[in-house]
């Protein structure tokens, strides 16, 4: 941890475990890249067959499923909903976050409403989904900015729940300290406490991200014919009733992951760094 | 003495401001659609076009329909087990990947792939371990095929994907805890497990608390990996609950049925996870 | 806020009337440069580009009229959601399936008896149109435009290799299977991927097709007539085909039984035209054939399963038929048919004269005579899953209980249906 402890030795054998343990992940990653090269006529139904390599290396199935999905303009959808949802959740979370989790201990409302938000993830989304369509075109909402909103709304019970676990490692003590240099507590909050929380930024912003980058379910039903689409809207199209192209599927999937992991290592470094930061004092 | 009492009370309506235009948006698009739903399990409504109200019968129905209640039995089983089983992988995979070791980055890049692939690479490649690759090893039968043991690859194919988004709330949760309690804990002799048991574990026991009812609910709500890996098959033996109420909900027309199988389904797992929290929450405690 | 009263007031209000929607028309009016809109959404994402052909050629010749015709993926759940907003497209084309018979059911769908194209469908369609709804229709609520058709696919070029010929009755179809496993011990002769429930129903629907009365389940729904009496035979016939096909057919699904065959794994494959497109992109160059289910007890009995794939429905809503009846017309011409059938090896549902895809040759005859019926399953609510009630039933070989728990849950999952039926006898 520290650079200055006693030992700086590279612990050997977890690193072999945890190496070893990657052929859980790396066989089936194995399997996905070698479909997305296949054509459908060299799909078989044995193991050599699947587990071959593809008679020749092409890009042809990445090139026509980035033309099938009209992969530049689904993409940019995506990534403005993914971004806007993924700040608007470090931002509006973790603020709500800090004004119950500091409250919840001496104020009833404040512990009702941590339960009744916390509540929130265990609504299935089926029940919600038509009544929400129908509000959301009351609301002329029926459009990505709606689906931004209700992203927000719907990974609030999770984060609310990360970000008051975390609170609880910072001791109030910091605060006070700030305050007493009669910073006011919106400030306080931002100057001292929003920094500190930094590592559950970083993993909020993977796991919110990574759920908003993948759900199909809420852009189909709030915008979904209107001829704006989304990655994995455009995706669909890969399936239809009986027939699915597995080879320009998996090819489609294999490019949308890719921001994901650049996006996924970023944020790591960001857990990491708030370690050494040494925050908390 | 005023001016703390000037300063308490500033304090105090930040809060109130901070608090209450959340659960407005929140009640707007959580509260609201769901207390809709509500009025709708009352009815026969398909979810759209002209229905009728049919009182309680969908929720008199529901107790004597051994479909749903099979449903229930297989998803708290499957929830149960994958939930222990991704938390103790989980809880490993941090440890080992917080650790002084080689690839730091790259290894943790790796283990995270399973959240990012969609569902039906996942479905399509499990489904093909497991009808392929498994029996030609093992020289039996697909597990897919037989209602005994098809929820154990539904259990091995979400614990798989569970396990990224686990681990990466644990590895935050362990670089909460202070350094000089690691030293502290050097000094005093204390090694290995026992430094696990007595020093780490317990300070990221809000951690293990989190998980645990995350998990919990992401398993209770099993849906994809059904639909991609067995359709609620062989002979209905995997049909998870949430299957029950999208299939059937949606497609099969029983919008008002599945509404009120929702709202039952609903209660029951924010009183399991209240009892969850509670049991978690007085462990914290007492360590 | 503002959602606040807004949807309660909408929900409490469509409860009291006992009728949500159909209070907005969702039709689309005039368009700015004068020229009216007709919108059709269709369920057909994998015809995307023949329509979108076809739309141009109407624009082109049309300037009274601009025809909008959109494919998107997962339709059927984007009509549902559309019909949530009150935002009904003009038309939409579906199939003749359970959504179809539910659309109907809840008040969407127009009466097109005057339609002028509804003359030209040919009687088999019409009348397999109107046995999907629940109850009978005195109107009519689509324009059925093509089909799709079930039997035994086979592999044209393995049969001619082998000198197998095509059977007439289940016991032919029997000794057909057991010659091929005697003679080519690596093909079987048929693949099943009932790992997909739903492709259990293939082989169902045209065995039973053939072996019950017609309208056994209105006879149901009456109370005159009871499953357990009519499926026995037909179950134990689909308990029979698993001794000809691969082992542990549970395990695979519809996509490893396609690839099964078009690698010429097996001989046949109980299954719809449907899943042509499916085999031919493992395997481009397959002579593929279709033949009707054996299992008459008289081959001149024998009857092929056809459904209505796609049809032309109206909204309910909708202010200019007149508009959407030409748009109708046209795609109905002749060459335009044509070129959909070519496209998608479709079955035209009007009348007159058509080249079909040479997998249909040996069905044509069944056709042209009209000896088609619709599919069993249409008929079935999805929510009772019968799909999976027959799985539980090849899996533990339990006939009897499959029959008794067939009856009861019918009564159950019908029951809505069953009263209206009951109030349309007593009406009748």
């Amino acid at each position: 941890m520290a650079k200055d402890n006693v030992k700086e030795r590279v612990n050997w054998p977890v690193t072999i475990l945890l190496v070893i343990g990657l052929i859980t992940i790396v066989f089936p990653l194995y399997m996905a890249v070698v479909i997305a090269f296949k054509d459908p006529s060299e799909m078989t139904n044995d193991i050599a067959g699947i587990l071959s390599l593809p008679s020749h290396w092409s890009l042809d199935n990445f090139i026509e499923a980035i033309q099938v999905t009209d992969f530049f303009n689904s993409f940019l959808n995506s990534l403005i909903i993914t971004v806007v949802a993924v700040v608007a959740s470090i931002l509006i979370h973790s603020l709500a976050a800090y004004a119950i989790g500091r409250n919840m201990d001496r104020s009833r409302v404040y512990k009702a409403s941590y339960y009744f938000i916390i509540a929130g993830m265990y609504v299935p989304f089926a029940i919600l989904m038509m009544p929400l369509v129908k509000q959301t075109a009351v609301m002329h909402l029926d459009n990505m900015v709606g689906v931004m909103i209700l992203y927000i709304v719907f990974y609030m019970p999770m984060n609310m729940m990360l970000y008051t676990g975390y609170l609880r490692n910072i001791p109030i003590a910091l605060e006070e300290a700030a305050r007493m240099d009669g910073a006011s507590t919106w400030s306080t909050y931002w100057k001292v406490i929003f920094p500190l929380m930094k590592p559950m930024h970083a993993t909020v912003a993977v796991i919110t991200g990574l759920a908003v980058w993948n759900d199909v379910m809420t852009p189909l039903v709030i915008m979904g014919g209107q001829g704006v689409n989304t990655l994995p809207l455009a995706q669909m199209s890969f399936q239809t009733a009986f027939s699915t192209n597995y080879n320009l599927a998996f090819a489609s999937y294999l490019l949308a992951m890719l921001p994901m992991i650049v996006f996924y290592i970023v944020a790591q470094k960001q857990i990491i760094g708030g370690v050494t930061n040494g925050a908390v004092k | 003495m005023a001016s703390t009492a000037a300063i308490g009370s500033n304090r105090r309506k930040t809060f109130m401001a901070i608090l209450i235009p959340v659960l407005v948006l929140f009640c707007a698009f959580n509260t609201i659609p769901l207390i809709t739903g509500f009025l709708y399990s009352f009815t026969d409504s398909k979810g759209y076009g002209a229905f009728n109200i049919v009182g309680l019968q969908n929720y008199i129905d529901m107790f004597s329909d051994t479909r749903i209640l099979n449903s229930y039995l297989f998803t708290f089983k499957v929830a149960i087990v994958a939930t222990l089983a991704t938390n103790v992988i989980s809880l490993m995979l941090a440890i080992g990947l917080s650790s002084k070791i080689k690839f730091k980055s790259a290894l943790r890049g790796v283990y995270f792939v399973p959240r990012i692939l969609g569902a039906l690479v996942v479905g399509y490649v499990f489904s093909y371990f497991f009808t392929y690759i498994v029996p030609a090893v093992t020289g039996g039968e697909s597990i897919l095929a037989s209602t005994e043991w098809a929820w154990v690859a539904i259990v091995i194919v979400v614990v798989w994907q569970a396990c990224a988004q686990t681990t990466i709330i644990y590895i935050t949760g362990l670089s909460s805890v202070p350094e000089d309690v690691y030293e502290a804990g050097a000094l005093d002799g204390a090694t290995g497990w026992d430094k696990f048991r007595y020093i780490t574990f317990p300070l990221i026991m809000p951690s293990v608390t989190t998980n645990m009812v995350l998990v919990m609910k992401d398993m209770l709500m099993v849906f994809d990996q059904i639909v991609s890996m067995t359709s609620g098959g062989p002979a209905q033996s995997t049909e998870s609950i949430s299957y029950l109420i999208y299939n059937n909900g949606l497609s099969g027309g029983q919008f008002g049925y599945q509404c009120a199988n929702a709202v039952i389904f609903f209660i029951l797992i924010a009183l399991v996870s209240i009892l969850q929290t509670k049991f978690l929450n007085s462990k914290e405690e007492q360590l | 806020m503002l959602s606040k009263p807004v949807s309660r007031r909408a929900l409490l209000g469509g409860v009291a009337a006992g009728a949500a929607g159909l209070l907005f028309s969702g039709c689309t009016t005039q368009r700015a440069d004068g020229k009216i809109e007709v919108e059709i959404v269709s369920y057909k994402q994998e015809a995307v580009s023949i329509f979108e052909q076809l739309m141009e050629d109407f624009n082109a010749s049309h300037d009274d009229i601009y025809l909008n015709i959109t494919s998107p993926a997962d339709a059927v759940t984007i009509m549902k959601t559309r019909f949530v907003r009150e935002d009904y497209p003009d038309v939409i084309g579906i199939g003749g399936d359970a959504d179809y018979a539910s659309f109907v059911d809840s008040a969407i769908l127009a009466d097109v008896s005057d339609c002028p194209t509804s003359a030209d469908v040919q009687k088999a369609y019409s009348d397999i149109l109107k046995s999907v709804t629940y109850v009978p229709m005195d109107g009519i609520y689509g324009v059925p435009y093509v089909a799709n058709a079930a039997g035994m696919l086979y592999n044209k070029d393995l049969f001619e290799e082998h000198g197998w010929t095509i059977p007439e009755t289940w016991d032919e179809l029997i000794a057909l299977f057991e010659r091929i496993q005697a003679e080519t011990p690596d093909i079987h002769p048929i693949y099943l991927g009932y790992l997909d429930t739903w492709t259990i129903l293939s082989p169902w629907n045209s065995i039973t097709i053939n072996m019950v009365p017609s309208d056994l389940a209105r006879q149901v729904n009456a109370g005159t007539a009871k499953f357990a009496d009519y499926y026995r035979e037909p179950a134990e016939r689909m308990l029979q085909l698993l001794d000809y096909a691969e082992d542990g057919p549970f395990a695979y699904s519809y996509n490893d039984a396609c690839t099964a065959f078009a690698r010429g794994q097996s001989a046949m494959y109980p299954c719809g035209s449907f899943a042509v497109p499916q085999i031919l992109s493992v395997n481009p160059d397959m002579n593929i054939g279709m033949f009707a289910m054996p299992s008459a007890d008289d081959p001149d009995d024998r009857i092929v399963v056809s459904g209505v794939d796609l049809q032309w429905c109206v909204a309910e809503t909708c202010e200019h038929k007149d508009a959407v009846y030409e748009v109708i017309a046209f795609l109905n011409e002749q060459a335009n048919v044509q070129t959909y059938i070519d496209d998608q090896r479709a079955i035209p549902c009007t009348e007159g004269d058509f080249t079909l895809d040479p997998l249909f040759d040996d069905i044509q005859p069944f056709l042209d005579e009209g000896r088609v019926l619709d599919y069993l399953d249409h008929s079935y609510q999805s929510s009772m899953a019968c799909d999976a009630q027959l799985q539980t039933m090849l899996l533990d070989g339990d006939v009897d209980a499959f029959l008794e728990k067939w009856d009861a849950d019918w009564q159950r999952y019908n029951r809505s249906v069953i009263r209206k039926v009951q109030d349309y006898e007593s009406q009748q």
